[in-house]
C-alpha cells in the first residue's frame, strides 16, 4: 500500500489534480437534482464520447475520396469482420446523441435551468445542438450514397436561394461547380476535425459552467429567481439540504448513460447499420431521396410550403429559429422556474414537440410524393374488374399507364399526394370527373393536352365505376331533372350513362 | 452493486452476440444493385408491367401474358419487339433505352425469357392451329360485320357504348392487340379464343382466319364511322 | 478513498507558488514602462503575422468560388439525330470539370426534347424547387420529382407542386450535327444566368429569386 501511495504522491506532486478534482467531486448540490429528470446532458456526452471512439475506429478503413468512399462503406458492412457493427454502433450512436440531446434540452427548459445565472450555459448548449446536428448532416454525407448526393443538392438549393452570394456559396460548399470528391473531402473534414473539435470544446466549456454555477436546484412553485438574490439562495440551499455530486447524484448519471450506450449497442447488433444504398451516381436517376432521421421533419415542412413563401422561409425561419433559442434566457432570466406556473413555456414546448412529430411522422411515408413506380408496379384490385366493359377496362389501362397512380391510390396502393379514388364515383359526377382530368386544378397538373378525348372518355368511364358496392355513383340532378321534365326516355343522353 | 449487475448483463450480452457470428443486424446482403443492371424476371416484371397485366400476368386491365396460348401464338422478335419498342396504337409504352424507355437489352431479354419460362406450356392449342399472329390476307369489313353478330354479339352486346364496336374503344386498341385477343382470349376473364369454346368448356366452332381478319376488318372500319353505314353507333356517349 | 483525513495533504506544503507575488509600479499597466511596451509590440507582431496569414488562408479558402465561366464549357451529348422529333429522352454526359477522384459523381444526366429538326430543349434532371432527380414520363407527357411532388409539363413549364419556376434548360448549340450544351456547373437558382427562364403560365416567374 506504501508503494501504491509512494507513486500516487509522485504524479499527484507533478500534476496537482487533487484539489481541483476533489472540488468537483465533492462540491454539494441541492438534495433534489439527484434526480432521473438530470442525467440526460451526462448522457449526451458520454454519447459524444462513443461516437468519438467509434469515429476514429471506422476512419481506419473509410476512404474520403469521392471514387472510392462508397466501396469502402460496402467493405466496412461486408468484408471487414464486425465492421458493419461499428458502422451500426456510429449510427446509431449518433441517432440516439440526436435524440438524447433533444432531450436534455427540453428538460432544462421545462425545469427552468435557462434561467439567472445560467444564461451563458444554455447559449452554448444552443450551439452544442445546432453542432450536433451539424455533426448529423455531415455523417450523412459522408455515408457517400445516393442520399447522401441528393440531400446534397438540396443543401445546394437552400444556399442558392440566398441572395447576391448564393452561387458563391454553392461553390463554397461543393469545393467546386458540382457535388464530387471535392465536396466530400471537405464534409469530411467538417465532420472529423471541424466540428467535432468545436463540439468537444463547447462541451467542456459547458460542463465548466454547470460544475462553477451548480446544478440547478428543484424548481419550486413560488420560488422566484431574482438576480439580487439568486446565488445567496442557491448557495444556502446546496448547503443546507446538499449532498456530495458524488456519489450522491453521479451515481443515477452512471447508469443511465450505461444504459444509454447498451441500447445503442442492443440496436447496432439487432438492426445492424444505416446502408449505403445505391451507389452515389447522379446518373442513375431512379431513386427517391430521403433525408436521415433528424432531418425529416424538415423535409416534410418544405413540401408543404406553397411556392411563394419557398425562399422567405428557408432564408429567414432558420435564423428566427436559432435567435429565438438563444434569446430564451434572456427574455425570461428571471422568475418562476416551475413548470406549474409556466403555460406559455409549456404550451409552447408542447406545440413544438407535437409539430415535430407530426412532421417526422409524415415524412416517413411522404404522402406529398408521386410513387414512381406505382403506374407500373402497383396492380389494381381484382374486384373492380370483374364486370368491367371493354371501354372500362381500356380506361383502367389508361389510369395505369398515364400515371395517375403515382398520385392517387386505389385498393391502398399507390401514390398519397392526391385523394385515393375508390369511391371517386360517388363524390364526383361523370361531367366532373371529366373536368377534373381536363383541366386539373389543386396540385393536380392539366391533363387536357395529354390526353386524347377517347383516352378521356376511357379513362372517365372506368373512374365512373369506382364506387363500393351498394352505393350509386353521384349524379347531376340538375341535369337529370331537365331530362325527366323533357320526358324523354332517361339515360340516353344524360351525363350519367 | 446494481451498476455490478448491469455491467455483467452488458458485457455477457455483448460478448454472447460477439462469439456467435449470427446478430440480426449483420447486412448479409450485398450493396444494392443499381437499376439498370436487376435481370431478375420476377423483379423487372413487377416492377415495370404487372400494373397493367396483372401480378403473375393475370387479371389485370391488359392481356393476360400467363396465357399459354398467346405465349405460343406470339414469336420472340415479336414480343421483343413490342416490350422494347412498345406497341403502337396502344398504351404498351416502350421499354428500352434506345426508344426512351427505362430498361437496357439484357433486362428486356431476361423479361422476353422470364415470360416465356413461367407462362409457355408445350401445346398450348391443344392440337388445334390457330389463325397466324399476324395478319396475311386481306379482310372483308362487310363479311366481317356478319360474323360479328353471328359470334361475338351474343356477348358483347351492353352496354353498347362501352363495347368493342364504340369508335371510342376503337380507337385505344390497334388492329393487331384485336387480332391477338380474339386468338388467343383471355382465359383470366373468360374470354374465349378462337375455337370460341363456350365458358362452362362446351366446344365451339373455331374461327377460321379469314373470319378473324374479317372482324378486325370490320372494327377497323368502326373506327371511323362514316365507313360502315350499319354501325350501331347511336348510343355512343356524347362529347 | 484518496481523500485522506491527513493533517498534511501532500499539495499543502509543496505547492510552488507562481513567482511575482508583489506588485509594483512596472507591472501596473497605467505605467508606461518598457515591459508593457514590448508586451504591446508582442501582440502587435503576432496581429500583423496573423493578417498576413489570413490573407492567403482566405483566398486558398475561396479558391472554389469562380465565375460561371471558369466552369463551364460546352459538352457534346452524341449526334442531333440520335433524338427523334417530338421526344424527349434522358442522356448523361461527363461534367467538364473534373478531378481524378471523382469517381461516378461527374456523370450527370439530363434530358433532350427535340421540337423540331434544330430546336432542342435541354433540362436539366434538377427539380428546380430543391434538386431532386425528376423523372420523365413519356406516357402522360410529364416530368415528376420523387422528393416533393413537383410535377412539370413536357416543355419544362410548371403543372403542380413547390417549385416555384419551371425546369432549368441548358444552353445548346448545334456543330457539326452534334447536340452541344453549356454545362459544367449544378443548375441552381442562382446561376440562371447561363439558363434560359421558362415562363410559368399563370404566374409572375419566379421574382424571389435573382437570375
Amino acid at each position: 500500500m506504501s508503494r501504491l501511495k509512494r507513486i500516487y504522491d509522485w504524479f499527484e506532486l507533478r500534476l496537482q489534480l487533487e484539489g481541483p478534482v476533489g472540488e468537483v467531486v465533492l462540491h454539494k448540490v441541492p438534495r433534489d437534482t439527484a434526480s432521473w429528470w438530470y442525467v440526460f446532458g451526462s448522457a449526451a456526452f458520454t454519447l459524444l464520447m462513443l461516437q468519438i471512439v467509434t469515429g476514429i475506429l471506422l476512419a481506419l478503413v473509410y476512404v474520403p475520396s469521392g471514387a472510392q468512399a462508397w466501396n469502402s462503406l460496402n467493405i466496412l458492412n461486408h468484408q471487414i469482420p464486425l465492421g458493419w457493427y461499428l458502422r451500426a454502433l456510429h449510427g446509431w450512436g449518433s441517432d440516439f446523441m440526436v435524440a438524447v440531446v433533444f432531450i436534455h434540452m427540453a428538460q432544462v427548459f421545462l425545469f427552468g435551468a435557462y434561467k439567472y445565472p445560467r444564461e451563458l450555459t444554455w447559449t452554448v448548449g444552443v450551439f452544442l445542438l445546432l453542432a450536433t446536428l451539424g455533426m448529423a448532416f455531415t455523417g450523412q454525407v459522408l455515408r457517400f450514397d445516393q442520399d447522401a448526393y441528393w440531400g446534397l443538392g438540396i443543401g445546394v438549393f437552400i444556399m442558392s436561394r440566398v441572395p447576391w452570394i448564393g452561387g458563391g456559396l454553392v461553390h463554397l460548399l461543393l469545393g467546386g461547380p458540382v457535388i464530387a470528391g471535392a465536396t466530400l473531402s471537405r464534409f469530411f473534414t467538417l465532420h472529423v476535425f471541424v466540428i467535432p473539435g468545436t463540439l468537444l470544446l463547447l462541451a467542456l466549456v459547458h460542463v465548466w459552467m454547470v460544475i462553477k454555477l451548480g446544478i440547478n436546484e428543484w424548481p419550486m412553485p413560488g420560488r422566484l429567481v431574482r438576480r439580487s438574490t439568486y446565488i445567496a439562495d442557491y448557495n444556502k440551499l446546496a448547503h443546507e439540504d446538499g449532498i456530495p455530486f458524488v456519489p450522491g447524484a453521479f451515481w443515477k448519471d452512471l447508469i443511465f448513460s450505461g444504459a444509454v450506450v447498451a441500447a445503442v449497442a442492443v440496436c447496432a447488433a439487432v438492426f445492424g447499420p444505416y446502408g449505403p444504398g445505391g451507389q452515389p451516381d447522379p446518373s442513375i436517376i431512379q431513386t427517391v431521396p430521403k433525408p436521415d432521421f433528424p432531418f425529416l421533419w424538415i423535409y416534410a415542412v418544405l413540401s408543404y410550403l406553397p411556392p411563394s413563401m419557398e425562399t422567405p422561409f428557408i432564408l429567414v425561419a432558420p435564423i428566427l429559429m436559432i435567435a429565438g433559442l438563444l434569446a430564451v434566457p434572456f427574455v425570461a432570466g428571471e422568475g418562476e422556474k416551475s413548470w406549474h406556473r409556466r403555460p406559455v413555456a409549456i404550451l409552447a414546448l408542447a406545440s413544438v414537440a407535437v409539430a415535430w412529430a407530426v412532421f417526422t411522422n409524415l415524412a416517413t411515408f411522404t404522402p406529398w410524393s408521386p410513387h414512381m413506380n406505382a403506374w407500373s408496379g402497383d396492380t389494381l384490385p381484382v374486384r373492380y374488374l370483374e364486370e368491367a366493359t371493354p371501354l372500362v377496362r381500356q380506361g383502367a389501362v389508361i389510369f395505369q399507364a398515364k400515371q395517375c397512380r403515382n398520385c392517387h391510390s386505389v385498393g391502398g396502393h399507390g401514390g398519397q399526394r392526391g385523394p385515393a379514388l375508390d369511391d371517386v364515383a360517388t363524390r364526383m359526377t361523370v361531367d366532373q370527373l371529366r373536368f377534373k382530368v381536363v383541366s386539373g386544378g389543386g396540385n393536380m397538373p392539366a391533363y387536357g393536352k395529354n390526353l386524347s378525348p377517347p383516352e378521356i372518355e376511357a379513362l372517365v368511364s372506368f373512374l365512373e365505376t369506382l364506387h363500393p358496392k351498394g352505393q350509386s355513383p353521384a349524379i347531376d340532378a340538375a341535369q337529370q331533372a331537365v331530362e325527366n321534365a323533357a320526358a324523354s326516355p332517361p339515360g340516353s343522353q344524360g351525363g350519367t350513362p | 452493486m446494481r451498476l455490478g449487475v448491469l455491467y455483467g448483463i452488458v458485457l455477457g450480452l455483448a460478448l454472447l452476440t460477439a462469439g456467435c457470428n449470427a446478430m440480426p443486424g449483420d447486412p448479409r446482403s450485398g450493396p444494392p444493385i443499381p437499376p439498370d443492371q436487376v435481370t431478375d424476371f420476377h423483379i423487372l416484371y413487377n416492377r415495370n408491367c404487372q400494373a397493367c397485366h396483372g401480378a403473375n400476368g393475370r387479371n389485370g386491365p391488359a392481356i393476360d401474358l400467363a396465357n399459354p396460348e398467346y405465349e405460343a401464338l406470339i414469336d420472340d422478335t415479336t414480343l421483343r419487339r413490342i416490350v422494347a419498342n412498345g406497341m403502337p396504337g396502344t398504351e404498351m409504352p416502350a421499354w428500352a433505352q434506345s426508344a426512351g424507355g427505362m430498361l437496357t437489352d439484357a433486362q428486356v431479354n431476361a423479361l422476353v425469357a422470364g415470360m416465356r419460362r413461367e407462362w409457355a406450356r408445350p401445346n398450348a392449342f391443344a392440337g388445334g392451329t390457330p389463325p397466324p399472329y399476324a395478319q396475311n390476307q386481306t379482310g372483308d369489313a362487310k363479311r366481317g360485320q356478319q360474323t360479328y353478330q353471328a359470334r361475338c354479339a351474343s356477348c358483347h352486346h351492353t352496354p353498347a357504348h362501352q363495347q368493342v364496336t364504340s369508335p371510342v374503344y376503337l380507337s385505344l386498341v390497334s388492329d393487331q392487340m384485336l387480332r391477338t385477343l380474339i386468338i388467343a382470349g383471355r382465359p383470366d376473364i373468360r374470354q374465349p379464343d378462337w375455337r370460341h369454346d363456350t365458358p362452362n368448356g362446351g366446344a365451339g366452332q373455331p374461327l377460321s382466319a379469314q373470319d378473324v381478319t374479317d372482324i378486325v376488318a370490320y372494327l377497323h372500319a368502326l373506327r371511323n364511322p362514316d365507313e360502315v353505314s350499319a354501325a350501331p353507333l347511336s348510343n355512343a356517349p356524347r362529347r | 478513498m484518496s481523500q485522506s483525513d491527513s493533517p498534511n495533504p501532500p499539495s499543502a506544503g509543496t505547492e510552488i507558488k507562481p513567482a511575482g507575488e508583489h506588485t509594483s509600479d512596472q507591472d501596473n499597466p497605467a505605467v508606461v514602462s518598457r515591459r508593457w511596451l514590448l508586451l504591446k509590440a508582442g501582440i502587435a507582431l503576432n496581429g500583423l503575422v496573423g493578417v498576413a496569414l489570413a490573407v492567403p488562408i482566405f483566398r486558398y479558402l475561396l479558391g472554389p468560388v469562380r465565375r460561371d465561366s471558369y466552369y463551364n464549357s460546352w459538352v457534346s451529348l452524341g449526334a442531333a439525330d440520335n433524338f427523334p422529333i417530338g421526344e424527349t429522352r434522358l442522356v448523361s454526359y461527363r461534367n467538364p470539370f473534373t478531378r481524378s477522384w471523382d469517381g461516378q459523381t461527374d456523370d450527370i444526366a439530363c434530358y433532350v426534347r427535340r421540337e423540331g429538326s434544330a430546336q432542342f430543349r435541354v433540362f436539366a434532371i434538377n427539380c428546380a424547387h430543391l434538386g431532386c432527380p425528376v423523372r420523365w414520363f413519356p406516357q402522360s407527357q410529364l416530368f415528376m420529382c420523387p422528393c416533393h411532388g413537383g410535377v412539370y409539363y413536357a416543355d419544362g413549364s410548371r403543372a403542380s407542386g413547390p417549385p416555384e419556376r419551371g425546369l432549368f434548360t441548358y444552353t445548346y448549340k448545334i456543330v457539326g450535327g452534334e447536340l452541344q450544351i453549356d454545362a459544367g456547373q449544378m443548375p441552381t437558382l442562382s446561376n440562371t444566368a447561363k439558363l434560359v427562364q421558362i415562363a410559368t403560365p399563370g404566374k409572375d416567374g419566379d421574382s424571389s429569386c435573382r437570375g
